[in-house]
């Protein structure tokens, strides 16, 4: 870019001009206040449920049936309450965490391994391998495979067993995690690779000790959508298990009649909190990595 | 020369260049299992059920029954009735899912404080870090009559009902369809400005500037500039959105039921209630039902791939 193009004042509708223009401040910047009154009206959207069922969990039980947004009495005892009379909970919410971790164990593994063959071995049918994976994102195999999955897992006598669901859930991002794995590794140069094995590193080494911490970001975004997938599942949960004790916490609370019993709505708001707080604080802390994870494996296509 | 080469030609290589050969497939080994085991086979047994009279329950084994199955699908009208009623749905939702996001998206590329410009996109992404059933617990409660705040604000607030006309969000009312997919639109939105915003960040900075500087007005350079560049994420957004919008089943689990009058029950709820709700458990016929609705939509998918490719 030459010097004068700098020099020259571009005009951008919108950004606050600093020039002595004779307009008032709302006028000159007319354009930004409307824009950011647009996003602010669509980011007040996105968090205003979120914001109602977390003050909803703090109100006071006839406060939760008024409607008003804000409580005229507030109640934090809803917390400690749904320890103590739910008793299913603490185990629904153990069967959450347990589904979760191995299920993004298992898939971040896979993905981090298919995704350094596919990029740095070479064997006949990978090219196969990665349309099959990619035609898969299109069909929705999810739902009409449910039919043989129950009969897999009664086949493997895992119908009703909270691990069992283990071994679908996997496979529920595994496509995509793979791809977004090859896409990263596509990032670690050849030569690189190469030079490790000149100097006589096997495959593992290279993988654990190179690889790894090269494609660390999208790692991070593996990990986020196989938790949220896992986490919130409720087609395979639902139809693969019975009990209320073998369920995760989603699913229990998908079928919690709001009101009734131990189910007051403070309640159920509080145990919504509870379930829901998890992934945004693990988020808000790797959200980070997450972007840069996002623009260098998932967006580059 | 590759390394297999170069080790083979020292004599003892032959063992090793096996074990070259083979490392790439232990890496591939354990996406393999659960590919082949949990997608592939799966889809391939759905196929062949769907051609028998295969029952769970029952003790004989399945008889291969060619296409009765199939044929007993497409001439129930619930068949095709599902699946216009599937196909309702998608399109309430994805004109929705897509101008919302590419509107803020456009608009969220111009604010130039970057500080601001993270807190937004922090927040465009705290709906798609929610689980698909907290989400849909979440709506649930906020389309209540009782309690549920949407009510409340139409009620109370603005007055446009009474407590006694209140729309019936819930339990497969005429409004259950939009109801869904106003969710949908939410949970949608910030991710997909997200992906949008990726496809603004591509777009080479000089561009707009020359537009403008050749007198171009901002409308005429959204319409000009910016949209034909991001109408390759467009194209990839609507194909994958319908195929979600389509094969939806939670929501309708969740929000809907079994009931064959209702809006909710489409081709991927008559299936599931073959499968395992009523009291037949016919696998046969539900993996017919199963395979001609994702037959049917992966056929319009193809259709708008191929429009979408004719336009490049």
């Amino acid at each position: 870019m030459s010097v004068q193009a700098i020099d020259q004042p571009t005009f951008r509708p919108g950004e606050i001009a600093e020039t002595g223009d004779p307009r008032g401040w709302f006028e000159r910047n007319r354009g930004a206040v409307v824009r950011h009154a647009v996003i602010n009206f669509f980011m007040i959207v996105i968090l205003a449920p979120l914001a109602w069922v977390l003050i909803m969990s703090i109100k006071s039980r006839p406060d939760s049936m008024r409607g008003d947004f804000w409580p005229r009495k507030f109640d934090f005892t809803h917390y400690g309450y749904v320890f103590e009379k739910i008793d299913t909970l603490p185990v629904n919410l153990f069967n959450s965490i347990y589904v979760t971790m191995a299920t993004v164990f298992l898939t971040a593994t896979c993905a981090v391994l298919a995704g350094y063959a596919l990029v740095h071995m070479k064997a006949r049918g990978m090219g196969i391998i990665i349309a099959v994976l990619l035609v898969s994102l299109y069909l929705p195999i999810r739902v009409v495979s449910i039919i043989s999955i129950y009969e897999i897992q009664s086949f493997l006598n895992l119908i009703n067993s909270t691990s069992g669901l283990i071994l679908p859930y996997v496979t529920l991002n595994l496509a995509i995690s793979v791809l977004i794995m090859r896409s990263m590794f596509q990032l670690v140069p050849h030569q690189m690779i190469e030079a490790a094995r000149m100097d006589g590193a096997g495959h593992w080494r290279i993988l654990w000790s190179i690889g790894l911490p090269l494609v660390r970001n999208g790692l991070v975004v593996i990990f986020i959508v196989n938790f949220v997938t896992a986490w919130g599942e409720y087609l395979l949960c639902s139809t693969l298990t019975n009990d209320q004790d073998v369920r995760t916490m989603p699913v229990v609370l998908a079928a919690a009649q709001g009101g009734l019993g131990q189910w007051t709505w403070p309640a159920l708001a509080a145990v919504y909190v509870l379930v829901v707080a998890p992934g945004i604080i693990a988020f808000a802390f790797a959200q980070k990595l997450f972007f840069k994870g996002l623009a260098e494996g998932v967006v580059k296509g | 020369m590759s390394m297999a080469q170069a080790v083979a030609a020292h004599g003892y290589g032959r063992a090793t260049s096996i074990r070259q050969g083979l490392a790439p497939w232990v890496f591939l080994l354990p996406t393999l299992i659960f590919f082949i085991g949990y997608q592939i086979y799966p889809i391939v047994r759905v196929i062949w059920i769907s051609f028998t009279n295969y029952e769970f329950l029952s003790n004989e084994p399945a008889d291969w029954v060619g296409f009765a199955n199939y044929i007993e699908a497409i001439n129930d009208p619930l068949m095709w009735q599902s699946l216009w009623r599937a196909a309702l749905f998608t399109i309430m939702f994805l004109p929705g899912t897509i101008i919302f996001p590419l509107l803020l998206a456009v608009l969220i590329d111009r604010v130039t404080q970057p500080r601001i410009a993270t807190v937004y996109r922090v927040i465009l992404l705290i709906p798609a870090v929610i689980p698909s059933t907290l989400v849909f617990v979440l709506w649930k409660w906020m389309y209540n009559y009782q309690v549920g705040p949407i009510n409340h604000f139409l009620v109370d607030v603005l007055g446009l009902f009474t407590v006694y006309d209140a729309p019936q969000w819930l339990g497969g009312t005429s409004l259950t369809l939009p109801a869904i997919a106003i969710m949908e639109v939410w949970w949608g939105l910030g991710y997909h400005t997200i992906f949008f915003l990726a496809g603004l960040a591509a777009i080479p900075k000089d561009l707009p500037e020359a537009a403008r500087i050749d007198g171009a007005n901002e409308w005429q350079m959204f319409w000009h500039v910016i949209l034909p560049r991001l109408a390759p994420i467009m194209m990839i957004l609507v194909v994958l959105r319908f195929g979600t919008a389509m094969a939806v089943i939670d929501e309708y689990l969740i929000f809907g039921g079994f009931n064959r009058e209702t809006p909710t029950y489409t081709w991927t709820i008559f299936m599931y209630d073959q499968a395992f709700k009523l009291g037949l458990w016919r696998q046969g016929f539900a993996a017919a039902i199963g395979m001609v609705g994702a037959v049917a939509m992966v056929f319009v998918m193809i259709f708008l791939l191929r429009i979408f490719r004719s336009r490049d």
